[in-house]
């Protein structure tokens, strides 16, 4: 913006803290086609290799049916998030009902404060109503756990749709249901993509949630399989192997960002004051 | 008074409710709840049953129960009755044999195994091998011990049976500690109260919140001021760049991490060629391994404390910036007049979220250091996750570590509401204008 | 479809907005609801189509007490400042909405929107989105989509205060037109004098949540009944001197202005009294000669506008003809029409 001042120093001293994500990322990129002698991070070799995990299960297991569990798996969570999220924020932004405040203080309480403490709690829930171990549960809790975020979310892209245009549509004589589902919900669109976009992202990621509440589960997501190839004591223990794999699980994740950043960035004027 | 309006608005909510009652609501009370018990793995989730065991008499007689009483339950007798008889039947006793025992001895009672055995030896009809015989004598005991019983009332008819002499009080005693299942205590917390690694988990966790909040606040400004300076083109590739950490699998992340700076990995081989001290720095020395857990979580805290504030920095009107450059303000007077005063109230929020978020997590921990070497990095969420749900003996401690968990629990909620007052949350409440 | 407001309260937060106010609008009529920001205007408006609750009194249809009815069943149309047309549907599905919730046959629909279409003179536009058109055509389909139900009551709320000079000149004719035509009862609220002068049939002036008074426009100017709906009606403002009566007589003591109360009307000596004098009374044929001195002079084209100081500084303005013989700091000797002042007691009530 301004050209009142060289950036060069500026490049340079950027470059240099953020050396160990380059690093990191280039050769997340590079290893997963090329060998390296021992004892060196250098490349010597193109190789597709470690790709084959893609077409032979023999090295790390099937990765085809872990990929469509996750893609259900996130699919579901989209789908729980930005039903139940673009209700709530409505109500919240919109609707009269007792305790609205309080409503509206605990959500925000649980947007601020990650409840993976509460796992242990959400563990026992599962082992009561017998979802433990099921995909189901998995769902269902890692939804829980974005729902205050997305509800905080959508409320602020809410509010930000003119009262007088669900003020025309109740006199129209439209229900408010009516009202939301044919002229409100049209307005916040670019806030459902975006939420769905982060829920999509973070569900992906997801791996704590179906490690501790699903360990023995029938049914393995992408996160889980990745972590069984990349266990230490795991026979085919490689970092290239791992790398593969993990660039595979990624480049969706990589590919969503790249095409919607800016849609992505929306969703941090919703939410927070500033 | 306006029921009917309120009827919609609790409709909409309801999924939300339904969803957060479950998930939210429930496992707080849970929490809160099993902090106040003993559960854990071996007691079981659902409930026990009474079982007394050589363990449990040991440490009853050390608690004062009469002597002669334990002696008694620890003592096996050996009756021969119709009960004894058909549980001898069942296990498969030769026939013929059964029915001398019966014939012969029907009625009696030996309170040494090795009596009955002999009398047994006398018979007839008794079996060749010795094991077969010892088979057939363990048919005919009588025992509390190892037994498992379902009820408390069972139990107690158990025991007075076996020790008729002993009184009421006496029994219900050792009925009562012979419970497997879990119970209420308070002792959670004398425990976490009193121990010294409590206090050093407290040490760390403020620490690791302290340096690792610092970091991220200070990387996010430096690269939001920057980037702002930059031409759009480098601004967005660094912006983009940061934000890689934030979106990558936590699970990818951290291990991108190890093969960073484990033996053989990234830093190592460096060191190595530039003959540096190369160890697994992740888990060789506390210094390396504080470091690695600090840059970890503050790179993804950073790129989220750069979102905020260049959104903030976007909002500052053009125009002070131009005017302080006529003024022939340096860059450092304008971000220190111009941007920082700006940035006050994103600053405070990046603060108070991370600070949150910060106290509450452990995966990266976990999935990195693992709160090593030795137990240097464990933070408080970390441990109250594996004192839960991931112990390596195998026993779960539900109820310590819901203790621990509900500790966090009530120090974030307390912080929360400090946050909403600071944010002023009523401002963020506009009244419904259709009031039907 | 006449409407009825019977002690209409409303109170936001325990404060009281609106006290007890009683409003009778009549059928067929346009009313202007005409105050200052702040007076109660809107809130008025949206307690008769039913987005507020009225805290206590009546709001009455004909016969039918509305006051407990949601909007939808009030059959009201109404056209909001900003327009809120549904930005996502064509000019055609923002007109057709009211008739689609009510399932309305789609032959009807295409019927109703069309005749409506005509009458506000935008069929050609019915294809557009409302991003494409100008104000004033967004103006227009605002007010198709509330007639198209054919409402009870139209209600508008300060329609014409986003559009440019020309354009609030345009509709204000369009929306007068439009009443006329489907003499539909209608309630404009504004703050635009001009507005209410010239577009309805009779103005409610209001003021802290209470209506002052109620007539048509032209009984409104010559006759106000307080000081306060005088000095709100007319444009540029009438002036005002403070003084007492003196043996029957209106004096000015710092000007020596002085004035005949009027006929029929007995003050006690020495009672405060303050005289309203509107512009076109000063300057123009007259039977009391004021002396001033003139501090701003301002050219409207054909007419000019003269702020006059009198000796204790008090302001009389003055429009006339254009002319131009006479300059700020100028003094000058004009006529005041003494049969057109004024004359308000000291708290505001006309004589
Ligand atoms: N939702 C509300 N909560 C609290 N006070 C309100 C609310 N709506 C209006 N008021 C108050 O009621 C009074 C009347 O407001 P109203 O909007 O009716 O004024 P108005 O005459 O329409 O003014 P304007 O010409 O500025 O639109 C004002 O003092 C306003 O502050
Ligand atoms: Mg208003």
């Amino acid at each position: 913006m301004t050209r009142n001042f060289a950036n060069w120093p500026i490049v340079l001293v950027l470059l240099i803290i953020s050396t160990p994500i380059i690093i990191m990322y280039a050769f997340l990129v590079i290893d997963t086609v090329t060998t390296s002698p021992p004892g060196s991070a250098i490349p010597n070799g193109f190789t597709l290799s470690h790709w084959r995990f893609l077409i032979d299960p023999t090295a790390t297991g099937d990765v085809w049916r872990p990929t469509l569990t996750t893609i259900l798996f996130t699919a579901s969570i989209v789908v729980i998030v930005l039903g139940i999220s673009s209700t709530a924020g409505y109500a919240l932004s919109r609707l009269n009902m007792p305790f609205r405040r309080y409503f509206l203080a605990v959500v925000l309480v649980m947007h601020a404060f990650p409840l993976v403490t509460l796992i242990i709690g959400v563990f026992l829930v599962l082992q009561f109503v017998g979802l433990y171990n099921t995909l189901t549960g998995v769902v269902l809790v890692k939804a829980g756990l974005m729902l205050p975020f997305g509800i905080w979310i959508m409320k602020g892209f809410y509010d930000t749709v003119p009262w007088e245009i669900e003020m025309a549509g109740v006199q129209d004589g439209a229900s408010r249901f009516t009202v939301w589902r044919k002229l409100i919900l049209p307005q916040v669109k670019p806030g459902l993509f975006a939420l769905a976009l982060f829920a999509a992202i973070d569900a992906w990621g997801e791996y704590m949630l179906p490690r501790i509440l699903a360990p023995s589960a029938d049914f393995e997501v992408l996160s889980i399989y990745l972590n069984t190839v990349s266990d230490p004591d795991s026979t085919t223990y490689n970092f290239n192997l791992f790398k593969s794999v993990g660039l595979f699980y990624t480049l969706p994740i990589l590919a969503l960002y790249a095409i919607f950043r800016d849609r992505l960035m929306n969703i941090f004027g919703g939410g927070t004051k500033g | 008074m306006p029921a009917r309006s309120y009827l919609t608005g609790l409709a909409f909510l309801s999924p939300a409710l339904f969803v957060l009652i479950g998930f939210f609501f429930l496992p707080v009370v849970l929490t809160a709840v099993f902090a106040f018990t003993n559960m854990s793995t071996s007691t079981g989730i659902s409930g026990g049953s009474y079982v007394i065991t050589g363990n449990l008499l040991g440490s009853l007689k050390a608690q004062g129960v009469a002597p002669t009483v334990v002696d008694a339950l620890s003592q096996a007798s050996f009756v021969v009755d119709e009960q004894s008889i058909a549980k001898a039947q069942a296990a498969g006793t030769d026939a013929q044999f059964l029915a001398e025992i019966e014939q012969q001895l029907s009625g009696k009672a030996f309170s040494e195994e090795r009596a009955f055995e002999r009398e047994l030896k006398s018979l007839r009809y008794r079996p060749r091998s010795i094991r077969d015989l010892k088979l057939a004598v363990d048919q005919f005991e009588l025992s509390v011990l190892n037994t498992r019983f379902a009820s408390a009332a069972e139990a107690r008819e158990a025991v007075s049976e076996l020790v008729p002499s002993a009184p009421a009080d006496v029994v219900d005693e050792i009925v009562d500690a012979s419970y497997t299942g879990w119970r209420w205590t308070t002792s959670n917390f004398t425990r976490l109260v009193s121990s010294s690694d409590t206090w050093r988990l407290v040490g760390n966790t403020i620490f690791y919140v302290a340096v690792t909040l610092s970091f991220t606040v200070f990387v996010g400004l430096f690269l939001a001021v920057t980037t702002f300076y930059l031409p759009a083109g480098a601004a967005s590739a660094f912006s983009m760049l940061w934000l890689l950490p934030r979106i990558t699998p936590v699970v990818l992340y951290t291990v991108m991490w190890k093969w960073f700076t484990w033996e053989g990995g990234f830093v190592y081989t460096a060191a190595q060629a530039l003959g540096l001290p190369a160890f697994n720095y992740m888990k060789g020395s506390v210094p390396t391994a504080w470091t690695i857990v600090i840059m970890v979580n503050g790179f993804i805290g950073a790129a989220f404390a750069m979102i905020l504030f260049s959104g903030a920095l976007k909002a500052i009107p053009v125009q002070q910036l131009w005017a302080s450059e006529a003024d022939g303000a340096s860059r450092w007077q304008q971000i220190r007049f111009i941007i920082l005063p700006h940035l006050r109230w994103p600053i405070l929020f990046v603060v108070s979220y991370q600070t949150l978020s910060l106290l509450s997590s452990y995966q990266e921990i976990w999935l990195t250091t693992n709160g090593g070497p030795g137990r240097t990095t464990t933070v408080w969420a970390l441990e109250s996750f594996n004192t839960a749900l991931n112990s390596y003996t195998g026993n779960l401690q539900y109820g310590l570590g819901a203790a621990m968990a509900l500790i966090l629990v009530i120090v974030g909620v307390a912080l929360s509401i400090l946050y909403l007052r600071l944010f002023r949350f009523d401002e963020l409440l506009s009244r419904p204008k259709i009031e039907f | 479809m006449q409407i009825v407001l019977k002690d209409f309260t409303k109170t936001f937060d325990g404060n009281t907005v609106i006290d007890r106010m009683n409003l009778t609008v009549r059928d067929g009529e346009m009313l202007a609801l005409l105050g200052p920001s702040g007076c109660g205007k809107s809130t008025t408006l949206f307690a008769i189509c039913g987005i507020h609750r009225v805290n206590g009194g009546q709001i009455l249809f004909g016969e039918r007490d509305v006051s407990n009815m949601p909007s939808q069943q009030r059959n009201v149309g109404v056209v909001f400042q900003n327009y809120a047309l549904y930005p996502h549907m064509s000019v055609f599905d923002n007109i057709a909405f009211p008739l689609k919730v009510r399932n309305d046959s789609k032959a009807d629909i295409a019927r109703d929107v069309r005749t409506i279409a005509e009458l506000t003179h935008i069929a050609e536009l019915l294809g557009r989105r409302p991003g494409q058109l100008s104000g004033g055509q967004q103006q227009r389909v605002a007010l198709a989509r509330a007639l198209v139900r054919k409402p009870d009551v139209l209600l508008l709320d300060e329609p014409l205060a986003n559009l440019d000079a020309k354009l609030r000149l345009e509709m204000r004719s369009e929306i007068r037109r439009i009443q006329l035509e489907t003499g539909i009862t209608a309630i404009l609220v504004t703050h635009d004098q001009v507005e209410a002068m010239s577009m309805c049939d009779r103005i409610a002036i209001m003021k802290g949540g209470q209506i002052l008074q109620i007539d048509a426009p032209k009984d409104m100017y010559h006759n106000p009944r307080t000081s306060f709906v005088a000095g709100f009606l007319g444009n540029p403002p009438i002036s005002f001197l403070d003084g007492r009566t003196m043996d029957g007589r209106f004096l000015d003591e710092g000007t020596g202005v002085t004035l005949p109360l009027p006929a029929g009307v007995t003050v006690a000596n020495g009672t405060g009294l303050t005289v309203g004098i509107r512009p076109e009374h000063f300057g123009h044929a007259g039977d009391v000669p004021v002396r001033g001195k003139v501090v701003f002079a301002e050219t409207q084209g054909r007419e000019n506008l003269y702020d006059v100081a009198l000796p204790n500084g008090a302001l009389l303005r003055s429009v006339q003809p254009a002319r131009d013989d006479v300059r700020p700091g100028d003094e000058v000797s004009w006529q005041l029409n003494s049969a057109a002042a004024l004359f308000f007691t000291e708290d505001g009530r006309r004589l």
